[in-house]
């Protein structure tokens, strides 16, 4: 069946929050602009699996269903009714899908493991990236604090941290995601930063981040180098601490286009398996598939920092570095990551020539909505960009992460008039929204047709050729694809 | 460099004395005197540090009257000393080291040629690491550490606890047993070398 284009999808909804303009500012989504189709994932890559969210109903229910059945299979024996325990999340599960479906999560976890195991000092703690209240504010959006009783915290990479002895030296943890007896790490198998992380111990990033210190998340991107980085986070989970505490994992399983399911496992290796699957199967056409797009202008339209919005469940940084394949780990800088950003000289050129620079199919970024919090004056300064309204650029022009975003930016007064003037400029007519539309992505018409062309010989190459590199790269095994002929 | 826009202001009201942000501050700009936070105007690099930890929201941010740079000119040393340092800490002089306010290893380099001993001193010398506050610590360590200073750090701070490891320093028992898994630690170690290696584009 050939994929059509239907209406616009809704958008997530701009959000209230102090690393975003206030949403009533937010005149016109890009969604409602003239010329904009969309597309359905499913029937872009017709082989992708069912979903159980985003669903008809707009009910995270199923979301409960699946947990709490995952969550039965465990073996939860070790937490004792006296025990404390802290579920561990991080702040980019409540960019998944509008949010909801991670917080149902984090509530079906507290309250099978008290149904389950008679403890009830369960304590959420949630841990951020660079923007240290961003947890605080979804846990009170999703009700949260009220469901673990008041027990609840956003815990920052600056907070009072821990000592833990790994195989590799001391790393540092923070206090607060460890002062229980047990641990419940809670996350998904989102993609997200595959600049980052390459899709290498996914599931096992966060002890690394959101649950480590500064010097920790240091460590990681400036210390090792893009593909060893990853280590970190394994020699801590790794670490006689951690595996003193460590309860099990429970993840939602995320795919491009919905929630696919929910995981729950005691042995995270097994789950990191899973997830290392997903994350370059389904998520690998998407990323391919984008890699096709010859020339665009990019509209950020989600309430994240600029490189974390979405579109088809990719990230804007990784559209920044799809012009190379950012899962072959024989690449070792893509065009974005901040490796490749620390070593551009002072002539704005990289210091190693054979570097790819930032992906050239992006002509011009209108950004009609997009947060603070992240350092985004790299992007600026290399795609021309154009940002909505003069509140959008004072509030970057207040944040100490992004005092030069502006320098390199122009501003427009209206949506509409942004657009003009990067189709006038660029002289193209294809454009790519990162609005969060859930189970497809809003685009020009142009660009549709590009995509649909494509998506075909895209995936049979990921299927054929590029999947089983991947995976061997990952020592992931292989007969996971055999079993699923 | 770093253009310093804002400035830390505390409401003495509300301000009950914690000390958290005097734990969290990377310039040690704000300390508690008499049981309420005070901040060093002249020595605030704007990170929002405090403000962002401080449980009873009593500090907020406020745009300077006057902002001001404060940067560190590699230009006033020895290019050839400049890039021995750099070199020993294993990183080009034209390396970013904050992704935030972009100062360069050369310019931290700097610092430490004028005088700079702790990583404090030299984020109040070139603005490195009051963007995010997170991501460059190592690097700086790692500079100190080069030029020969004691990594002592501050009593009772929650600034930074210490130097990790680096790719020069990976065990190859470690290599060995997980580079089947995905991580390149050798491949990573010989980039980073060229990259430390490679002239300067200034040059």
């Amino acid at each position: 069946m050939t994929p059509k284009t239907y209406p616009p999808i809704q958008p997530i909804p701009a959000k209230p929050s102090i690393y975003g303009i206030d949403p009533a500012l937010v005149g016109m989504r890009a969604a409602e602009l003239p010329g904009i189709v969309s597309l359905k994932l499913s029937e872009l890559f017709p082989d992708l699996p069912p979903t159980i969210y985003p669903n008809a109903d707009d009910s995270v229910d199923p979301i409960r269903l699946a947990a709490e059945e995952a969550l039965m299979k465990v073996d939860m024996g070790k937490i004792k009714p006296s025990d404390s325990v802290n579920v561990l999340a991080s702040h980019h599960g409540f960019t998944l899908f509008g949010g909801r479906p991670y917080a149902e999560l984090l509530k079906a976890i507290r309250d099978v493991v008290e149904r389950q195991t008679g403890c009830t000092n369960i304590r959420l703690r949630a841990g951020v990236g660079m923007r240290f209240r961003e947890t605080e504010e979804y846990m009170r959006q999703y009700g949260l604090d009220k469901h673990y009783g008041g027990k609840v915290a956003g815990i920052a990479p600056i907070d009072k941290g821990v000592a833990i002895e790994t195989e590799i030296g001391t790393l540092y943890g923070l206090d607060k995601a460890y002062d229980a007896d047990w641990i419940i790490h809670s996350h998904h198998s989102d993609v997200r930063e595959v600049h980052f992380h390459r899709q290498v111990d996914k599931a096992v990033k966060p002890f690394g981040m959101s649950y480590a210190r500064c010097e920790t998340r240091s460590t990681y991107h400036q210390n090792l180098g893009p593909r060893a980085a990853n280590f970190i986070a394994r020699a801590i989970f790794e670490s006689k601490f951690v595996q003193s505490k460590f309860a099990f994992a429970a993840f939602l399983d995320c795919g491009p286009h919905g929630i696919l399911g929910v995981d729950a496992d005691a042995d995270l290796y097994a789950l990191n398996d899973r997830a290392t699957f997903i994350g370059c199967q389904l998520y690998g056409k998407i990323m391919t598939l984008f890699g096709e797009i010859d020339e665009c202008v990019a509209v950020l339209d989600f309430p994240c920092p600029v490189p974390y919005v979405f579109s088809a469940g990719v990230i804007y940084a990784n559209f920044l570095g799809a012009n190379s394949d950012l899962y072959d780990l024989d690449t070792p800088l893509p065009g974005y990551t901040w490796y490749t950003e620390a070593f551009y000289g002072k002539a704005n050129r990289p210091i190693l020539p054979e570097t790819p620079p930032i992906n050239p199919g992006i002509k011009m970024c209108v950004h009609n909505y997009a947060w603070i919090g992240y350092p985004s004056a790299f992007f600026a300064r290399h795609i021309p960009t154009v940002v909505v309204g003069e509140k959008q650029g004072e509030l970057f022009d207040t944040d100490s992460m992004n005092i030069e975003y502006m320098d390199h930016a122009v501003t427009a007064r209206s949506l509409p008039q942004a657009m003009d003037f990067a189709r006038q400029v660029t002289g193209t007519d294809k454009v790519i929204v990162f609005d969060g539309a859930m189970g497809g992505l809003n685009v020009s018409e142009s660009m549709s047709r590009l995509l649909i062309e494509r998506a075909p010989v895209v995936s049979a190459r990921v299927g054929t050729e590029l999947l089983p590199k991947w995976l061997r790269q990952r020592g992931v095994d292989m007969s996971i694809l055999e079993r699923l002929k | 460099m770093k253009k310093v826009t804002l400035l830390s202001r505390v409401d003495t009201e509300t301000c009950r004395g914690c000390s958290i942000c005097q734990k969290v501050c990377p310039v040690l700009a704000i300390a508690v005197v008499d049981k309420k936070a005070r901040v060093d105007a002249s020595a605030c690099r704007g990170c929002s540090n405090c403000e962002s930890r401080c449980p009873y929201f009593a500090v907020t941010m406020v745009k300077r009257a006057d902002p001001f740079v404060v940067s560190a000119d590699p230009g006033a040393y020895d290019r050839n000393k400049i890039r021995e340092l750099c070199e020993k800490a294993h990183m080009n002089p034209e390396q970013i080291l904050c992704y935030c306010t972009g100062v360069r290893a050369e310019e931290v380099a700097a610092a430490i040629f004028g005088g700079a001993k702790t990583p404090e001193e030299i984020s109040l010398a070139t603005g490195i690491r009051t963007g995010c506050t997170i991501e460059c610590v190592q690097p700086i360590l790692r500079l100190v550490k080069a030029a020969g200073f004691e990594l002592t750090p501050v009593k009772n701070g929650w600034q930074w606890y210490g130097a990790t490891i680096t790719a020069w320093e990976v065990p190859k028992t470690v290599a060995e047993k997980y580079s089947s898994r995905g991580f390149y630690f050798d491949d990573d170690r010989e980039l980073l070398d060229r990259i430390a290696t490679t002239p300067p584009q200034g040059e």
